[in-house]
């Protein structure tokens, strides 16, 4: 099978010191481990507030990870914890230290919506995605000519250079795919994805090429949803969960709109859409027939 | 665009029961993992009030795994796994231990639970070298096991077979002691079996597995040592023999691993 991602996949490293998982990503992560210590020395919200000179909703936020950290606040708390000079202290606070500093993705600031923001945040930071999408190949598997066709269709009349832009930022955050400790990404498609072209049939080839080149990757799962499966629960638009790599952090799910996302991270919210997906993965082809499916459209 | 999806065959839709406890799930529960239903918590909760250790008790098993694998990869040079009861993937999976000593090494794996297959296409994935395949397949049928491992492994070469906390799904020992001989009378010569299971040892463990049965969960069935001892009939047992599952050739650890009720061992077979 033709490496065809090597070719299509126009993304660069992020550069020396850029944050490549970003502010929002890092603080719930930061936030989460100042809880579990917190709890696990047995330290009520409002004792750790006094401690840092503020109440105890300072400490709720900074847990959720809500505001950006003072670095006196999070050496205070990790003292009181009892967390002294050792590799633990250091690490969250460099953490915390990192999750002040613009991602590089900030240099995209103007053609990402607010709403999206956090998601890339996410997405960078995960060590698992799921994914399902009934209209369009999921932004991390798209080639840069499939990119622009989509943004166009909802940017009609936006101008070459924003266009681009846009479709660079795209390109670089399919970099989770290809680093070194990659994303696992685990995405199912419905048929109607690969019946409808997008673009131009020559576009709709080289991205139905580049997707079979990616799905071959160890760590990226393609499902299709054939027509034949009948109804399903997904119902709606897309659906991502993102998975960190911390334990601590709860899954998150993301559903894009037009105009904007909605975030879910409490339990039971989640649990509902973990559900849909485990029932779309029984009822979608398997990977490797899907494959197939993918070889004979082509 | 040509080509048509057809669906891969006329069975009725494989389903995702969330009504009742799933062995897969309660264990990635008891793990801590995050891919189980309420109902599979709820089970977990209620047999760790009743038995406490159960959660060292898994544990145990998953550290048997990575000992076992380590040994036969490592020190046995095996690089065929069938790995029967794959379970939810969680960390250090069969495929993963093996293929960080020999990147080649080629691993079955086997369930017939649609929601653990689906993980396992998924997320149990081969190194490029190496292969994983995954085996929608029942214990009870060891002759077709054999049969669609053949696809993926070579049959004249010795292969490691692992049941690891699995066999209690068979409620009758010699239904469940021909299942193990079934499978291992057909692995070829210098093959291994890595087995380990729970063994009843105390009133509180039995009423943990009699309310878990009462949900409708299928039963897991507590053994003694001997009758595990029994699976490995016709085998040599590997040093230190048939043992608590904690001392199989444990790590080196300022600390001694927790005894649990569950034995292990390692055979080969002449």
């Amino acid at each position: 099978m033709d490496p065809v991602w090597a070719v299509d996949a126009v993304a660069e490293p992020p550069g020396k010191g850029e944050l490549t998982v970003g502010p929002t990503a890092l603080r719930i992560i930061v936030g989460a481990r100042l809880r579990s210590l917190r709890e696990a020395a047995v330290v009520t919200a409002l004792d750790a507030g006094h401690t840092i000179r503020g109440s105890h909703s300072k400490i709720s936020r900074m847990e959720a990870g809500k505001t950006r950290f003072k670095l006196r606040d999070v050496g205070d708390l990790l003292t009181f914890y009892g967390i002294g000079d050792d590799e633990e202290r250091a690490e969250i606070l460099a953490m915390a230290e990192l999750a002040n500093r613009p991602p590089w993705w900030s240099a995209y600031g103007d053609v990402i919506p607010d709403w999206f923001d956090a998601y890339l945040g996410f997405e960078q930071a995960a060590g698992l995605i799921r994914g399902y999408d009934a209209q369009f190949v999921p932004g991390l598997l798209q080639t840069a000519g499939y990119a622009e066709a989509v943004i166009r269709l909802s940017h009609e009349n936006m101008a070459d250079p924003e266009i681009v832009r846009r479709v660079d930022l795209r390109m670089r955050r399919q970099q989770v795919l290809f680093r070194p400790d990659p994303v696992k990404l685990w995405v199912i498609m419905d048929e109607a994805v690969l019946r409808r072209p997008v673009g131009s049939p020559e576009i709709m080839r080289a991205q139905l090429r580049h997707l079979i080149g990616v799905a071959a990757l160890p760590h990226v799962t393609v499902q299709l949803l054939p027509f034949c499966a009948g109804g399903h629960l997904a119902a709606g638009g897309p659906v991502s969960i993102v998975r960190f790599r911390e334990n601590l952090i709860p899954d998150v799910v993301y559903l894009e709109h037009l105009m904007t996302a909605d975030y879910y991270d409490r339990p039971a919210s989640v649990a509902r859409y973990w559900d849909v997906m485990n029932r779309l993965s029984v009822l979608a082809e398997p990977p490797d027939a899907t494959l197939t499916l993918l070889d004979e459209i082509r | 665009m040509t080509g048509h999806l057809v669906s891969s065959g006329d069975q009725p839709i494989p389903g995702i029961d969330s009504s009742v406890p799933h062995s897969a799930r309660v264990w990635n529960y008891w793990l801590g993992g995050r891919d189980n239903y309420p109902v599979d918590r709820a089970a977990g909760d209620n047999y760790r009030a009743a038995y406490p250790r159960i959660v060292d008790v898994a544990r145990a098993y998953r550290y048997f795994l990575a000992r076992a694998v380590r040994y036969l990869a490592g020190d046995a040079g095996i690089r065929q796994f069938l790995d029967v009861g794959t379970g939810l993937p969680t960390v250090d999976n069969t495929h993963e231990l093996a293929q960080r000593i020999a990147p080649q090494a080629r691993i079955v794996y086997v369930d017939n639970d649609p929601l653990v297959l689906a993980h396992a296409r998924a997320l149990l994935t081969s190194t490029p070298e190496g292969v994983t395949a995954y085996l929608d397949g029942d214990m009870h049928d060891p002759a077709s096991i054999i049969d669609a491992a053949g696809e993926t492994l070579d049959s004249t070469k010795p292969i490691a077979l692992i049941l690891n906390g699995v066999l209690g799904h068979v409620a009758d020992y010699e239904e469940a002691r021909s299942i193990v001989h079934g499978l291992v009378g057909h692995l070829p010569p210098a093959s291994y079996l890595a087995l380990a299971d729970s063994i009843h040892s105390s009133a509180a463990h039995e009423e943990a597995g009699r309310s878990y049965a009462k949900t409708g969960a299928v039963p897991y069935t507590l053994r003694t040592r001997e009758q595990i001892a029994g699976f490995f009939d016709g085998l040599d047992l590997i040093e230190p023999g048939l043992v608590p599952i904690g001392r199989w050739r444990p790590d080196p650890s300022p600390f001694n691993a927790p005894d649990v009720d569950a034995c292990a061992a390692i055979g080969y077979k002449p």
